[in-house]
């Protein structure tokens, strides 16, 4: 099992702070940390005092789409007359992205004890954590870390269970989560109903980001005024967030910093920068959902929400994957295609067809057989495939094709013109 | 409670709908048909085929019609730009993987992806002929359903059908992404006997009756709305004829009755209607034996039998005769001492689990409770017993032939060997040959038209008892079915005020207690 | 973890022995108590039929449909839906190796052709002749900045690299 680096001193380490202890994993030695006072302190408090003040540290979901976690909790009905849920959404498949996976390897308690804060929130009687099939690792540390926690009496009346899923990129989805915690197809359904009103089994839901859940203590012990001023640029974006950065950089791992951070800094001081004789081509900041940046909007971005959306992609999941001048951008866009198009659920023709239609028109660009036409198809394709569709993944897979012609025009141009060798994919 | 009211405007046309129906079918009282394939009034929405995108005025994306309910003061643009190009790109999507096979689809005709591709599809493909199409087998699905997954466009209705209407999940989407179809579990089968729906339901050429498969081309055939006779539950169908052969019979929308469905028992209960050995001509006893003749001879030799008969007569009728048949031969021994029955065959009730109030049932005939109305009773052995020492025995259309001493007037489609013995046979339509009407099991009155030409000189029963009954100087003859059942209904009070104009092809409630 | 080795059910026609027996439907039970429905015992009901038999036949999956209150053909629907569910029998270790694109750039591909070398599997998806290995390419794992992420069985492996292969394969034999 991997270690993670020690902090760079331009990190804010919250979330991070443990991560390599392995006796912050234990109960005890959580405990020893301060851990579950801020349950304790939730506890004290009428639910929707917990709300409020969630709601005052301007904290956004960390999952992708940046939804205030406070707002969030509000929809659900304040009155209660079914019974409500938690989804933990630990299904972190986003590739570029693999914060969660640490949170839950090296703080499992942390997560818990943001649940346990964030049931009492919303009032549910039982929270799913749903731990992507893959993590194998997460899933043995979670649950141990909840026996342990729940034989200590930690939870009261409330139930948390670990969902195991299978091997479905899609149930990262928030509505496809709670599809296949109901046990069926991980399929997306449309809204309204929002989970609020009616989520999984059919009763009040709230959907949370592991990352998400694990900053609640944070603020409940430090304050909302303390979190809100966790900020460097935008007071829309605050709190930390960490950054998974992988691809061409000498030290990829997690990386928390305080959000408005210079994406420059990240890549070049705390990754310790491209390797040797080698410069940044391209980055994609979001996760591979998002549009990707040139070396000149990377070296220009500030991380945040609003930061990222300035330079023309999206903060996302804080997946950061990192292109040196070496890559190929036509072949790893068909990667991201071909990713999008395994994981289409099928439900949505356009994203059941157009995600394999794009990887193929990109397959054969690589092989030399494209055509000028094509680079039109794919950008009127990405046209047909995004907003129109019950989820975002269609849309996610036009992200990288659209941004990545008009980025990297020259690339795509080459293979067609037979400037460049073409290449076999299987 | 009045109903609330919203209004809006689609496509320019203002329309008031009640509160919470959804756009796509608020469009359709405009007069709009929103192009859809997943949607389907009898399912619950799925939302998937992504095809119903309209424009609605002030959000920001477009939105599909059949997930989105009315509001007030909502515009709703079918026609805008971007509405139409969501639509062709769809559409275009679809088509990738789509064989173009119509000319060997049985599809080809009645087909929605055909119909909209032609509406508002793009002219030619931009998906390279170098790329393969998606190919998976043709698999046998059930008794009578096929499956061509190449023709599939996932629109899950078939799907949605056996998991929500009939409860019975035997299908399901199997893989993901393009790879997907439509699958079964091998150790279960299609075989519910609600099953052939799905056929219906699916919009292209994907799941194929085998009964029909190859049968005719939609473009050759006639439809015409008619009743199913499998069973007392009346379901509107449609009668699907081809040069005067009924090739397939269709459910017919009824939200009374059927919704949108027929089991296979009724579906498959068509052949006997093209049966080639029927009664062409009035028949006569000469000589101790049965000759052809006309019908004014046939029809006088009846009445002079009726006049002379005693006072005992015994009539056993189908079930499955019109209303305006059984009237009109009741009346013709009004005064006498009379005896009429009806025999229903039984079989097993086979329930629509989604749907209250639908089944197959037991009774396996569509006019039990109109012949109860006018008279005729359940006691079929009593009548058969009767029949013994009755003057005149008049059997329509029933094979079961008591023996008697008296005189035989046999009324029917075809000839039992037993009718032979009779004194007159008079050559009737059956339900494809003639206009009538039914009472289901719940007391609804519903009509059923001609769909193809009675063979020879058969006529409509009603027409038959009508011209003896005039003959017999009980007024005038009937000209039509429609005055046949202003008769009916000027005299039995279960069905006074209704007219076959205000039945329409729904039908109204008879005004009689519900027997069940 | 420990390095677990999947058994195999016969892909045949043999006579079949049922997974839920007495102890595994008390697993079951504890399942289910966490659930309001049964229906969503589902996930979990597959993992354990998958543990205990390495492969989920479709008898298998009749049998869950049965002992959950489903239909076959959902259960079936749902199977294929998940890509960890093996449909089929694979070697007694399976290997999955992430390709997307940030391992990609990263040398994966170098990756894979050093596991289907070193364990003999010669072919993505192919079991080896000695029934041990099954090596496929998966989409991401989740675990990008630690290039080339490996799962064998239930042991997710950081970093591999061609190098590291042959002593990864030998710890499995």
């Amino acid at each position: 099992m991997g270690f993670p680096h020690k902090p760079h001193p331009k990190e804010t380490v919250l979330l991070s702070r443990y991560f390599g202890e392995a006796d912050a994993r234990n109960y005890k030695g959580w405990v020893k940390r301060g851990g579950y006072a801020a349950l304790e302190q939730a506890r004290a408090m009428e639910p929707a005092r917990v709300v409020d003040i969630v709601k005052d540290s301007g904290l956004r979901g960390r999952g992708g789409a940046g939804f205030p976690t406070g707002l969030k909790w509000s929809f659900m009905p304040k009155e209660k007359k079914k019974p409500h849920y938690l989804c933990v959404n630990a299904d972190e498949s986003e590739p570029g992205t693999f914060k969660d996976r640490e949170i839950m390897r090296w703080t499992p308690h942390a997560l818990l004890e943001g649940t346990a804060i964030a049931a009492h929130a919303i009032q549910a009687e039982v929270a799913y954590i749903y731990i992507r099939g893959e993590f194998t690792e997460p899933l043995a540390i979670m649950d141990k870390a909840l026996t342990d926690a729940r034989s200590a009496g930690v939870f009261g009346k409330l139930k948390i269970h670990l969902h195991r899923g299978a091997g479905a990129y899609i149930c990262g989805e928030e509505t496809a989560l709670m599809s296949s915690i109901e046990g069926k197809r991980g399929n997306p359904r449309i809204k309204p109903p929002f989970p609020a009103a009616a989520g999984v089994f059919g009763m009040p839901t709230t959907i949370n980001n592991v990352e998400t859940l694990a900053a609640v203590p944070h603020i409940l012990t430090k304050g909302a005024v303390w979190y809100k001023g966790l900020s460097l640029s935008s007071p829309k974006s605050t709190g930390t967030k960490l950054f998974s950065v992988c691809g061409h950089v000498q030290q990829p791992g997690n990386y928390e910093v305080t959000l408005g951070f210079p994406l420059k800094d990240l890549v070049y001081e705390l990754c310790g920068g491209m390797r040797p004789g080698r410069t940044l081509k391209a980055c994609i900041p979001g996760g591979s959902s998002v549009p990707i940046l040139d070396r000149a909007e990377t070296e220009s971005c500030l991380l945040d929400y609003e930061g990222v959306v300035e330079r023309g992609s999206m903060l996302g999941s804080g997946g950061v994957i990192v292109f040196d001048d070496s890559t190929d951008m036509v072949y790893q866009i068909m990667r991201l295609a071909r990713f999008y198009a395994h994981e289409s659920c099928a439900q949505c023709t356009q994203c059941r067809e157009g995600t394999a239609w794009t990887t193929k028109i990109l397959e054969r660009i690589l092989a030399g057989q494209g055509k000028t036409a094509d680079l039109d198809l794919l950008l009127d394709l990405s046209e047909n495939m995004t907003g129109k569709t019950i989820c975002v993944l269609s849309d996610s897979c036009a992200a990288p094709v659209v941004s990545g012609i008009k980025k990297f025009r020259s690339e795509f141009e080459d293979y067609i013109a037979g400037r460049r060798k073409p290449v076999m994919v299987a | 409670m009045p109903e609330e009211l919203v209004n809006l405007t689609i496509d320019g046309v203002p329309v008031s709908v009640s509160k919470g129906m959804l756009v796509i079918e608020a469009a359709k009282q405009a007069g709009v048909l929103v192009p859809h394939y997943c949607y389907h009034p009898g399912l619950p929405v799925a939302g998937v085929c992504r095809m119903c995108l309209v424009e609605i005025e002030k959000q920001p994306k477009l939105a599909i019609s059949c997930a989105t309910q009315v509001a007030e003061g909502m515009v709703v643009k079918t026609q805008s730009a971007a509405a139409k190009s969501a639509r062709t790109g769809v559409l275009e999507f679809l088509l990738i993987n789509h064989p173009l096979d119509c000319p060997i689809c049985d599809q080809a005709g009645e087909c929605e992806l055909q119909d909209f591709t032609f509406q508002e599809g793009r002219a030619g493909t931009r998906y390279s002929p170098d790329y393969p199409k998606r190919f998976n087998p043709v698999e046998d699905f059930g008794p009578d359903v096929l499956y061509v997954p190449n023709r599939c466009i996932l629109c899950t209705r078939c799907v949605r059908f056996m998991e929500d209407v009939a409860r019975e999940p035997v299908l399901n989407v199997s893989e993901r992404g393009d790879r997907a179809y439509i699958g079964v579990h091998p150790e279960t089968r299609l075989d519910h006997p609600w099953a052939g729906n799905v056929v219906d339901l699916c919009p292209v050429g994907s799941l194929l009756s085998k009964d029909f498969l190859h049968k005719a081309r939609a473009w050759e055939l006639d439809k015409t709305a008619s009743l199913c006779t499998g069973c007392s539950q009346g379901c509107n169908v449609t009668l699907d004829t081809r040069e005067n052969v009924v090739v397939r019979v269709r459910p017919r929308p009824n939200l009374e009755v059927n919704r949108y469905f027929i089991c296979d028992h009724g579906r498959m209960n068509y052949r006997w209607m093209n049966r080639g050995d029927r009664i062409e001509a009035p028949l006569v006893k000469r000589g101790g034996e049965l000759h052809a003749t006309d019908w004014q001879d046939a029809l006088e030799r009846v009445t002079t039998t009726l006049r002379g008969a005693g006072p005992r007569v015994v009539s056993l009728v189908s079930p499955r005769a019109s209303t305006e048949a059984l009237f009109f031969a009741r009346e013709l021994f009004r005064g006498l001492d009379w005896t009429g029955a009806f025999q229903v065959v039984m079989g097993e009730e086979a329930p629509l689990a989604g749907v209250p109030d639908l089944a197959l049932r037991a009774e396996r005939a569509p006019n039990g409770r109109g012949a109860e109305l006018l008279g005729y009773g359940r006691e079929y052995a009593a009548a058969l017993a009767a029949a013994q020492s009755a003057a005149v025995v008049l059997v329509l259309d029933e094979p079961d032939i008591p023996v008697r001493a008296g005189t035989l007037i046999y009324v029917g489609t075809v000839l039992p060997e037993r009718a032979r013995d009779a004194e007159v046979v008079l050559p009737i339509a059956n339900v494809a040959e003639e206009d009538g009407s039914f009472v289901n099991r719940d007391g609804r009155v519903q009509r059923y038209a001609q769909a193809k030409p009675a063979p020879g000189m058969a006529r409509p029963a009603w027409w038959v008892f009508s011209e003896l009954g005039a003959a017999l100087g009980h007024g005038e003859p009937v000209g039509s079915a429609a005055e046949a059942f202003e008769r009916v209904a000027q005299a039995i009070d279960a069905l006074r005020g209704l007219s076959y104009e205000q039945l329409g092809f729904v039908g109204k409630p008879a005004a009689v207690p519900v027997a069940v | 973890m420990s390095v677990g080795a999947h058994p195999s059910q016969p892909a045949g026609t043999e006579e079949y022995q049922p997974v839920f027996t007495e102890q595994m439907l008390e697993q079951l039970n504890e399942i289910l108590a966490r659930y309001p429905t049964r229906q969503a015992a589902l996930l979990p009901a597959l993992w354990l039929v998958q543990r205990a038999r390495g492969w989920i036949s479709d008898r298998n999956m009749a049998e869950v449909a049965e002992v959950l209150g489903l239909t076959p053909a959902y259960v079936k629907g749902v199977v294929t839906f998940y890509t960890m569910y093996h449909q089929h029998p694979v070697g007694r270790h399976f290997v999955q190796v992430c390709t997307t694109s940030p391992c990609n750039i990263c040398g994966a591909e170098a990756v894979v052709q050093a596991l289907l070398e070193a364990t003999g599997a010669k072919e993505l998806g192919a079991t080896s002749p000695d029934g041990k290995w099954t090596v496929i390419e998966v989409e991401c794992l989740g675990a990008c900045g630690f290039a080339t992420p490996v799962l064998v069985d239930d042991d997710f492996i950081e970093s591999v690299t061609p190098d590291r292969v042959p002593e990864l394969v030998r710890k499995y034999k």
